[in-house]
């Protein structure tokens, strides 16, 4: 940028210099009383920039923008009247804004502005008042009851988790047909709302239940992020969802007037797997509904042309010469048929969707988190009568270590705990918008809510060992708070290989849980073992369990041969002697070698002994 | 026979026959390295010299690069100077480098007349105690041009030729031409020592071995960040100490404790053949004697392209090589070996009959 010289001011519309004024100041003032009046888009926005003295002005897309209430000479232009009005539904936010009550300010613009968060902040150099104090986190951060209490970095999580919740998604999940789809059984409205809950479909589709939580560690089952659950609670139906996936199929067309056609394959099909493997399917190749299905289960029967054209076609004809190309279940899935749909594609092509269900019960391993950005994985499930129990006899559903409050700085949690305890015992919805009120004020309401029902103010409550029956010496805080399912879960990435398929071209394991594969023992893991100085050890895992090949080498040249079982000799094809070793290598050093070989290099292995 | 048990501190720090120091070594200095990332570039700016540190500035001495981004020098003053905060100032003033630019207000050439007009900032030229004639000199000795003095301020340079991009590159000349101090000095300033009344010069380059020409520098104790300067000036030895040293230097400053023996091992590693090496392609890896091991790393073809032309023999003794072929490798377990083979023993065992 072009450095100002005095008196000159530029002006840059979408950052492409225009020309100069005199007075950058007024001209943005003049631009903004041209814009609240009506005679320019309220899109437009114009900010002096008093350092490089210079004007940009906005007018294109993308541009961040958030709406404000002009404050001119002091006063608010939402009067009282105004404010009436708009209560009453005659007026809506557009006519505001066409009357210059309302404009958007975009980032840039924010720079010029002095926001006042509450009427009476208004003073002689306030330019803006913020439309609704909540309004500073957005949609989003605001599911979460008390945000003001809570860390930033906790909301951002907090935004990632609400993404990953299970719920109602749709209220007719049974007649669509999604790849994959979660349902929680018994969907619950938070006792602690927000506002968020009111603009949004969310409190229409919840996506979660109102946990009973108490802070209280469990024989180190709840260390770091893990957390104990109810297992009397759970088999009530706690975090309970359906699982819903889609598998699907369609008749395909091919080059030369060849068809697929979905059928069960007959015994002559190319890779037919024995009548029993298509067992579960009806006349028409298809699997029925509500039938039971586990891995590898071939639910779909369908028979392809083959791939290539071979000209020894033998005795039978084109047609006859048929594979197999039925669907199976992926690896580690298993369920029920739900519902199976045979439609058509345009183009007469027959498609096939089959919807599989299973249900998923919370179980170890399964994450959970609440809206506070406090994620957890459930460690133990255990028996009711062996969780802690109050002195009234409630038994929390979830044990939450208290170890996980202070340091992330998501005092919000405790307050919706405190929150949810008051609802659930007034029987009321309880708001926790942002900035609604303060900290301390919300305190004395629910303590006093909660004293007048015979509890403690603080949430704290005298609570049993559910083992021994021994009183807890320390009071125990516990309270209610709305808690979410996440989709991640053991049963959907569980995976363990012993022995299994290796890769064709360096018949090492094959890598991925849909190829049951083994976990990466990469460069970084060799060096460990290396500087351990187990070289044994190293040597079984990038050997012995992976791609160990014997290959013969030939003592005279130093090529690759190999062993000719008919004449029961070895022989090497480069020097046609007979005098070769077998060596253990890898074979991905034997296919080194070959890549080096056709790079017209010629590698020469020469041997000690 | 067994080695004699030695007890105490010293013995049992004593690495064993096998162990792969070096792994132990890169990881050691890695695994804090990877720490340092996130917190290098979270420093508030203070106003004075900044000077790299953190991970930019260990790649810099690991990758041997031949100039430090923020070169300075310690310059330690003899007993007589440096008591004093005057005589150290006039130490600091005689190293001190001015170039033209930095006294100059403009420096304007004239393509249509081949001249070069320079005004220079009259408090500069008092601050630094040169004079116009001093540096009109000093454009005069540079080749294919002629300087004139007009007034105290005003010096007028005609250039010998009429070519528009050889005046252009000639009036940037002039601007970089060293009028006062030591060329390739920086600029220098006098501290002093915390604690003590003893003044010191820091100068902002490393061109240590003309500072160490100047009277009343104490020439045992001057000291660069600069290896490669440590290197030519000292030698190899002081560079080894100086890879060390600055290694130390910038993981202590990010709070980071790595054993001494490690970064040792690396500079050893650096410097052994006399000459500094780099950590990469250019230089430890790229001098291995293993083929494989070269190709493993970076620019597989040309080192397999070149064993093949040289007829290169590779032994697979080392670590990726015995990966790369699956043999145990020679560290660790693997570091015995069977002294008689089997078929030897049965030659033993006929002689004893006998």
């Amino acid at each position: 940028m072009a450095k100002a010289t005095s008196g000159k001011c530029y002006v840059y519309v979408n950052d492409r210099r225009v020309g100069y004024v005199s007075d950058g100041q007024k001209l943005a003032s003049e631009v903004r009383a041209a814009r609240r009046n009506g005679m320019l888009p309220n899109e437009l926005n114009i900010t002096y920039f008093k350092k490089i003295n210079a004007v940009h002005v906005n007018t294109d897309f993308g541009r961040v923008r958030k709406p404000y209430i002009i404050v001119e000479e002091g006063k608010s232009k939402l009067t009282p009247e105004i404010a009436e009005k708009v209560k009453n539904g005659e007026i809506d936010f557009n006519t505001l804004i066409r009357n210059g009550v309302i404009e958007y300010l975009d980032a840039e613009e924010e720079e010029n502005a002095l926001v006042a968060f509450e009427e009476k902040d208004i003073n002689e150099d306030t330019t803006h008042l913020e439309v609704d104090l909540a309004g500073i986190f957005g949609i989003t951060i605001n599911l979460s009851p008390f945000p003001e209490h809570n860390s930033l970095a906790r909301h951002a999580m907090l935004a990632n988790f609400i993404k990953q919740s299970e719920g109602m998604y749709a209220t007719n999940f049974n007649t669509r047909f999604d790849s994959r789809a979660y349902v929680l059984f018994y969907p619950q409205k938070p006792i602690v709302t927000t506002s968020s809950y009111n603009y949004t479909a969310i409190s229409s589709h919840p996506s979660g239940q109102n946990f009973i939580v108490a802070l209280s560690t469990y024989y180190g089952y709840n260390m770091k992020d893990a957390i104990v659950l109810n297992k009397a609670a759970v088999d009530r139906g706690l975090g309970r969802s359906m699982f819903y996936k889609t598998y699907g199929d369609e008749e395909r067309r091919y080059p030369g007037g060849q068809k697929d056609e979905f059928k069960i394959p007959p015994p002559t099909a190319e890779g037919y797997l024995g009548e029993h493997a298509y067992a579960n399917l009806s006349e028409d190749g298809i699997i029925e509904p509500e039938t039971k299905v586990y891995e590898g289960d071939i639910i779909i029967g369908k028979v392809s042309p083959p791939r290539f054209l071979e000209e020894n076609l033998g005795a039978r004809g084109l047609e006859e010469r048929i594979r197999d190309a039925s669907t199976y279940l992926k690896s580690g899935e298993n369920g029920t048929v739900d519902e199976v749909i045979i439609t058509e594609l345009t183009g007469a092509t027959k498609l096939v969707k089959i919807r599989i269900r299973s249900l998923r019960v919370p179980e170890n391993g399964d994450k959970f988190a609440s809206r506070h950005g406090q994620k957890g994985v459930v460690a133990l499930i255990v028996p009711q009568e062996d969780m802690p129990f109050s002195e009234t006899g409630v038994v929390p559903d979830l044990l939450l270590n208290p170890h996980s409050i202070p340091t992330r700085l998501t005092f919000g949690h405790l307050l919706e705990e405190i929150g949810g305890k008051t609802g659930a015992i007034s029987g009321k919805v309880i708001d926790g918008t942002a900035f609604d009120k303060k900290g301390e004020e919300r305190l004395d309401e629910y303590g006093r809510v909660l004293e007048e029902h015979g509890f403690d103010r603080n949430g704290d409550e005298v609570f049993y060992d559910g083992i021994t029956g021994m009183k807890f010496k320390a009071k125990i805080f516990n309270g209610i708070a709305y808690y979410n399912r996440l989709y991640h879960m053991v049963s959907n990435k569980m995976q363990v290989r012993s022995r299994g398929p290796v890769q064709i071209l360096t018949h090492q394991p094959t890598e991925g849980k849909a190829r049951q594969g083994g976990l990466k023992f990469g460069e970084m893991e060799r060096d460990v073992i290396v500087g351990y100085g187990a070289s044994l050890l190293l040597k079984e895992r990038l050997l012995d369990q992976s791609d160990k090949a014997t290959v013969y080498v030939c003592k005279n040249c130093g090529n690759l041969g190999y062993y000719d079982y008919i004449k029961k000799v070895k022989v090497c094809p480069m020097c046609g002697g007979n005098n070769l070793d077998a060596v253990e290598m890898s074979y991905a050093f034997k296919l080194l070698l070959d890549e080096i070989k056709s790079m017209h290099i010629f590698p020469s292995i020469k041997m000690k002994a | 026979m067994a080695r004699e048990y030695r007890k105490g501190a010293v013995s049992s720090m004593e690495v064993t026959d096998g162990e792969p120091v070096g792994v132990i070594a890169a990881q050691s200095i890695g695994e804090p390295g990877t720490q340092m990332i996130l917190r290098s570039f979270h420093r508030a700016g203070v106003a004075s010299v900044t000077v790299t540190s953190g991970l930019p500035r260990l790649v810099e001495i690991v990758d041997a690069k031949k100039k430090p981004a923020t070169p300075f020098t310690y310059i330690y003053l003899d007993e007589h100077s440096r008591k004093s905060f005057e005589k150290s100032l006039e130490i600091a003033k005689k190293i001190n480098e001015v170039k033209t630019k930095d006294v100059a207000r403009s420096i304007v050439e004239s393509f249509s007349t081949g001249k070069i007009k320079i005004t220079l900032s009259k408090q500069m030229l008092e601050v630094n105690e040169i004079t116009a004639g001093s540096i009109s000199s000093k454009i005069s000795k540079m080749e294919g041009a002629d300087a004139s003095v007009e007034d105290s301020t005003t010096i007028t340079v005609s250039v010998h030729t009429r070519n528009l991009k050889e005046i252009r590159a000639f009036a940037v000349k002039i601007g970089n031409l060293t009028v006062n101090g030591i060329d390739g000095a920086g600029r220098a300033v006098v501290n002093q020592e915390p604690g003590t009344n003893e003044f010191y010069v820091i100068s902002a380059d490393s061109n240590i071995d003309k500072i160490l020409e100047v009277p009343g520098v104490d020439r045992s104790r001057i000291y660069t960040n600069d290896i490669l300067a440590m290197y030519k000036t000292f030698g190899i030895e002081a560079a080894r100490n100086a890879i060390a040293h600055e290694l130390d230097k910038t993981l202590k400053e990010q709070g980071i404790s790595v054993d001494m023996r490690h970064l040792l091992l690396l500079a050893d590693a650096m410097t052994f053949t006399g000459k500094i090496k780099n950590v990469g392609r250019h230089g430890l890896s790229g001098e291995k004697n293993s083929v494989f091991a070269r190709a493993a790393y970076e620019e597989t073809v040309k080192h397999l392209v070149n064993a093949a032309a040289f007829g290169e023999v590779d032994n697979m003794s080392g670590v990726t090589e015995s990966v790369l072929v699956g043999k145990q490798l020679s560290l660790g377990t693997g570091n015995v070996e069977l002294a008689i083979r089997k078929q030897d023993m049965a030659k033993i065992g006929k002689k004893e009959k006998k």
